[in-house]
């Protein structure tokens, strides 16, 4: 009997001071638990917290002030969820794959404005996301360096486009004129002229090509009788002035090898930031210098403005969303000089343009190249 | 998607043991940040070459819907693989319009209603159409709906100043929409031409890659390595699947015959290219 008592289980005093220790220990490892998902999981860093249950957002509307945001999108349906933030049809942030059950952050940097947001199903009704205008006083903080990459490249990828076209047309031209096609001639011209000044900012970093391309008979001592007359003023001249391709197919194909030798060039060349545009108010003074006191402006001229303003406006919506950051009221002068130069000029594929009165046309040419010129200063950018 | 993230953790969980020796070897010679500039050619490329993709995906989305209208169930389905291709690749980018990404290639799971609801469109809506009902019946909204989608797209994405974050963030994000719907076989359930998707998302992905490597190299040469030994065993197993070795516009087999070996030898170099990828951004200084 005594020898089964000392092999008998614990007393059942011990058994429940067992019981209680470990209920404590479990306690303790809880509370632990419980403390280090609260470091993982911060309360105040998740931000606006939005749920996406099987039909929806909740809430469906939101408001934050403008800035640096973090959403935390906590998936409650039971299948795998996306979450978007989307201005107008743009998507502006996500997350996708949120599995059942699970949170995940998204941070985003939001204008003022309205937004909406995608919630689960595409069928599923949109939440909406107002943001609230910031404190307006407080100066904008400097651009960081990767702010010109997008502007850049996307400049990079309309010279790249440019150029084609630039080479196309010239290749055109080159066998036009070889076949004495006059009209067909004319048209060519026309092309690989206007790509030509779309790319006159880039052009005119590279003084050499610039001069053979561009050169006017002025510039020339001998003017249009001056053997070293060539490039398109050259090419307008015979086409237009003479009205005969004779003797200017030696003209288009050096222009042809002009091309390529940009072509080439323009590969390895990267433009700095301040010249898109200190150099595109470069190109429109000159257009202005060779035009003041004009009283009308009409054929090839007023063409060469046309395509000169496409390439501003091309300029000017690239640094648009920059300057829209720095400074809205410079974009807002810069934007409305270059719509009042607009609509002062006639549609790019008119083909014979009638002549415009110079006065409204170069004092509007003017104010945009004004506006432009003090773009840098805005953006804190030096030449 | 609950499996993309168990694959991704189990690839991190593989690489851990690693993670200290490799920290030891590399001891990088804190090289000099990617100079901003830097990155202007590579996303200017980058651009041109979805230009040239969107080029592609215009004209074969107008042979694919002409197809359709014709009422030639055949020609249409050989077609509706080779047509995806081009807009797979460019996902980054195409994905931004979010519109046009629903009612291009939004799936039936997308909606409430599935296949019956009324907004489910383009092509996975044609390809319902072609490989389970064998019908171009009622198709000819939904083929000329994409047409337009398509057109769309491509002058929106022409006048588009593409985001460098986007574009480099690009190549995970690809990677990542291969573990989670390619390689479980659900976007294309009905044709089972999944394995086209699977090569256009990693053609996608690497010319990212391949256009910012130079850059990347100089930050941490290990890193391309060892993407590139990745994307190597990828392609390596999709050319298995391949119906010519020498001509890659005669496609894959289908889906179904993937082993289930090969699935599982996907996973791996997947879930970790998606991982290694999406360091790429903090690598360029994009962050």
């Amino acid at each position: 009997m005594s020898q089964a008592a000392s092999v008998a289980p614990p007393s059942s005093r011990a058994l429940r001071l067992g019981m209680a220790l470990s209920f404590l220990l479990m306690l303790i490892a809880l509370g632990v638990f419980t403390l280090s998902l609260r470091a993982v999981h911060p309360v105040g860093d998740a931000g606006q917290v939005v749920e996406v249950t099987a039909t929806g957002c909740e809430p469906n509307h939101l408001e934050v002030p403008a800035g640096r945001r973090t959403f935390t999108v906590i998936n409650r349906s039971n299948r795998a969820i996306e979450w978007e933030i989307i201005d107008g049809v743009m998507v502006l942030a996500e997350r996708e794959n949120i599995a059942p059950g699970l949170r995940q952050p998204l941070t985003a940097t939001l204008k003022a404005g309205d937004y909406v947001m995608t919630c689960g199903l595409l069928s599923n009704p949109r939440g909406t996301l107002h943001v609230l205008a910031g404190d307006s006083s407080a100066p904008p903080a400097a651009l960081p360096a990767t702010a010109f990459v997008g502007a850049l490249a996307e400049y990079r990828v309309y010279t790249t486009l440019q150029l084609r076209k630039l080479r196309a047309s010239a290749v055109e031209l080159r066998d036009a004129i070889g076949a004495g096609d006059l009209d067909a001639a004319r048209r060519a011209y026309r092309e690989a002229r206007r790509a030509d000044l779309h790319l006159a900012m880039p052009i005119g970093l590279y003084s050499d090509i610039d001069q053979r391309l561009n050169a006017h008979a002025d510039d020339f001592e001998r003017r249009e009788a001056d053997p070293a007359f060539v490039g398109f003023h050259r090419l307008a001249y015979g086409l237009f002035e003479r009205q005969d391709t004779a003797g200017l197919a030696p003209v288009a194909a050096q222009l042809l090898a002009d091309v390529d030798t940009l072509t080439e060039r323009l590969k390895h060349a990267s433009i700095p930031p301040a010249q898109l545009a200190d150099g595109t108010s470069r190109v429109l003074e000159a257009w202005l210098d060779h035009h003041r006191g004009e009283s009308a402006i009409a054929g090839p001229d007023l063409a060469d403005l046309v395509a000169l303003t496409e390439g501003a406006d091309k300029i000017v919506s690239l640094l648009a969303p920059l300057l829209e950051r720095q400074s809205p009221a410079t974009l807002q002068t810069l934007e409305a000089n270059l719509s009042t130069l607009q609509r002062d000029l006639p549609a790019a594929d008119a083909s014979a343009p009638d002549g415009v009165a110079a006065g409204g046309l170069l004092q509007a040419a003017s104010a945009l190249a004004d506006s432009l010129a003090g773009i840098n200063q805005t953006l804190t950018l030096k030449g | 998607m609950k499996r993309t993230r168990q694959w991704i953790a189990t690839g991190a969980f593989a690489l851990l043991p690693l993670a200290p020796i490799t920290a030891l070897l590399a001891a990088p010679a804190a090289q000099a940040a990617v100079a901003p500039e830097a990155l202007v050619g590579p996303v200017a490329d980058y651009k041109l070459y979805v230009l040239d993709n969107l080029e592609q995906l215009v004209s074969h989305t107008r042979d694919f819907t002409a197809a359709i209208e014709a009422g030639d169930v055949e020609k249409a389905q050989a077609l509706y693989a080779p047509t995806r291709v081009y807009y797979e690749r460019i996902e980054p980018i195409a994905e931004l319009f979010a519109d046009l990404d629903a009612s291009i290639d939004a799936r039936e799971d997308d909606y409430e209603k599935g296949v019956e609801d009324p907004d489910f469109t383009g092509f996975h809506r044609l390809e319902y159409a072609l490989f389970h009902d064998h019908s171009t019946d009622g198709m000819e909204k939904y083929a000329q709906g994409l047409m337009d989608d398509v057109n769309d797209l491509d002058s929106r994405v022409q006048g588009l100043t593409f985001p460098p974050e986007t574009v480099v963030g690009g190549a995970a994000a690809l990677m990542e929409e291969v573990a989670a719907t390619k390689v479980s076989g659900e976007e294309d359930r009905y044709s089972r031409t999944d394995l086209w998707d699977f090569q256009g998302n990693v053609d996608g992905a690497r010319e990212i890659f391949e256009l910012f490597k130079p850059l990347a190299a100089q930050e941490d040469p290990d890193f391309v390595e060892r993407v590139q030994a990745n994307f190597d065993d990828v392609e390596e197993t999709l050319a298995d699947y391949r119906l010519d070795a020498d001509d890659p516009s005669a496609g894959f087999e289908s889906y179904d015959e993937v082993s289930d070996a090969d699935r599982r030898a996907l996973t791996g170099p997947v879930t970790v290219l998606a991982e290694d990828l999406s360091t790429l951004r903090g690598l360029l200084g994009l962050n």
